[in-house]
C-alpha cells in the first residue's frame, strides 16, 4: 500500500518536473534576431549600412539585391575585426566565392542575381563592431558597412 | 530695316540651338529619376572598370564591359519618350562611348601594361563625359564622388 502511495506520488511530481525542465531549456534558448538588409538598387552601397544586434543572438539575416539594370552579383559577407580588405584580396580571382573554411567569416550568404533575396544565421559574436561587405570583386572597396554587436 | 533684320536672324538662330539642344533643363525630361540613375550607373561601371585595371583583375574588365552596355540601355530607357531628334544624339554619343569602352574591354585580354590600359579608359570617359553634356548639368553625376553609402575601407 505504501509503495502504491509512493509510486502514485511520484507519478504527480513528473509533469511539475517536465514542465521545469522546459522552463530551463526555454530560459537556454538564445534570442532570435530578423535582420533585413538590401542593396542600394543597382548602387554599389548596402541599405541600411550599419546593423545591430545583441551577443550571443542567434541572427537570421535576409539580404535582398535590388538591382533592376546590372548583373552584377552580391553577397553578404561578416568578418572579424579588420579582416575585411585580406579576405575581399584572397577571394578576388575567385569570383568572390568565400570559402567555407575561412576562419576569418563569421557568416556570408550565397552570391544572388538582382532581384533574389538569400539568408544567412549565425550566432552573434562577443560585442564589437564587425564590418561586412560584397565580396564580389571590386565591390568591398565601395559596398561596406558595420554590423554592431551590443553585450 | 537692316537692324530689324539682323536682330530676327540673331533671335531666329538662338531659338534654333535651343531648339536643337533640347531638353536644356531636367524639367523638359520625362523621366529625370530615372535619366540620373542611369547616368550614375555609367560612371559606377566606369570607375569599376578603372578599379579593376588598376588592380591588374583584367579578367574581370570583360565584365565590366558587359555591365556597362546595360547602364547604357538603363539610359535608352531613361529617354524613350524624349523627343526623337535628341533620342538620336543621346544614340551617336552613346554609341561612341560604349565603343570605347569595349576597346578597353578587348584590350584587357592581351594588355597587362597598367598604364596604356588607363590612357584607352580616359580616352573612354571623355566619350561618356560627351554623352553627359547632352543632359542637364544639375543631372550629370560627378564623378570625383564617391558612390553612395560609405564608399570608404573599414576594419
Amino acid at each position: 500500500m505504501l509503495s502504491r502511495r509512493r509510486l502514485l506520488l511520484g507519478l504527480l511530481t513528473v509533469p511539475f518536473t517536465l514542465a521545469g525542465c522546459g522552463r530551463d531549456r526555454k530560459r537556454e534558448q538564445p534570442q532570435v534576431v530578423d535582420l533585413f538588409i538590401e542593396s542600394d538598387g543597382d548602387f554599389l552601397a548596402f541599405y541600411p549600412d550599419s546593423l545591430t544586434c545583441p551577443s550571443g543572438a542567434h541572427v537570421r539575416l535576409m539580404f535582398h539585391h535590388g538591382g533592376k539594370f546590372l548583373s552584377a552579383r552580391h553577397n553578404w559577407v561578416l568578418v572579424r575585426p579588420g579582416q575585411m580588405e585580406a579576405v575581399d584580396k584572397d577571394v578576388e580571382h575567385n569570383e568572390g566565392i568565400i570559402p567555407k573554411d575561412d576562419k576569418r567569416v563569421i557568416a556570408d550568404t550565397p552570391m544572388c542575381d538582382k532581384g533574389v533575396t538569400v539568408m544567412t544565421e549565425f550566432t552573434a559574436p562577443e560585442p564589437g563592431d564587425y564590418p561586412f561587405f560584397c565580396s564580389t570583386p571590386g565591390h568591398g572597396e565601395c559596398m561596406n558597412g558595420i554590423l554592431h554587436v551590443t553585450a | 530695316m537692316k537692324g530689324i533684320r539682323k536682330s530676327l536672324a540673331v533671335l531666329a538662330s538662338v531659338a534654333a540651338v535651343l531648339t536643337v539642344a533640347a531638353p536644356a533643363s531636367s524639367q523638359q525630361l520625362k523621366s529625370t529619376e530615372d535619366v540620373r540613375t542611369a547616368l550614375r550607373l555609367l560612371v559606377q561601371v566606369s570607375n569599376d572598370f578603372k578599379r579593376q585595371i588598376t588592380n591588374k583583375n583584367f579578367a574581370r574588365v570583360p565584365h565590366e564591359y558587359m555591365e556597362y552596355t546595360e547602364a547604357a540601355d538603363a539610359l535608352r530607357s531613361s529617354v524613350k519618350d524624349e523627343p526623337a531628334d535628341f533620342k538620336a544624339k543621346v544614340e551617336t554619343r552613346l554609341k561612341a562611348a560604349v565603343a570605347a569602352y569595349q576597346k578597353v574591354s578587348d584590350m584587357s585580354a592581351k594588355e597587362t601594361d597598367v598604364d596604356k590600359l588607363m590612357a584607352e579608359h580616359t580616352k573612354a570617359v571623355t566619350a561618356m563625359n560627351a554623352v553627359f553634356d547632352l543632359f542637364p548639368a544639375a543631372l550629370r553625376p560627378d564623378p570625383n564622388l564617391p558612390p553612395p553609402g560609405r564608399g570608404g575601407r573599414r576594419g
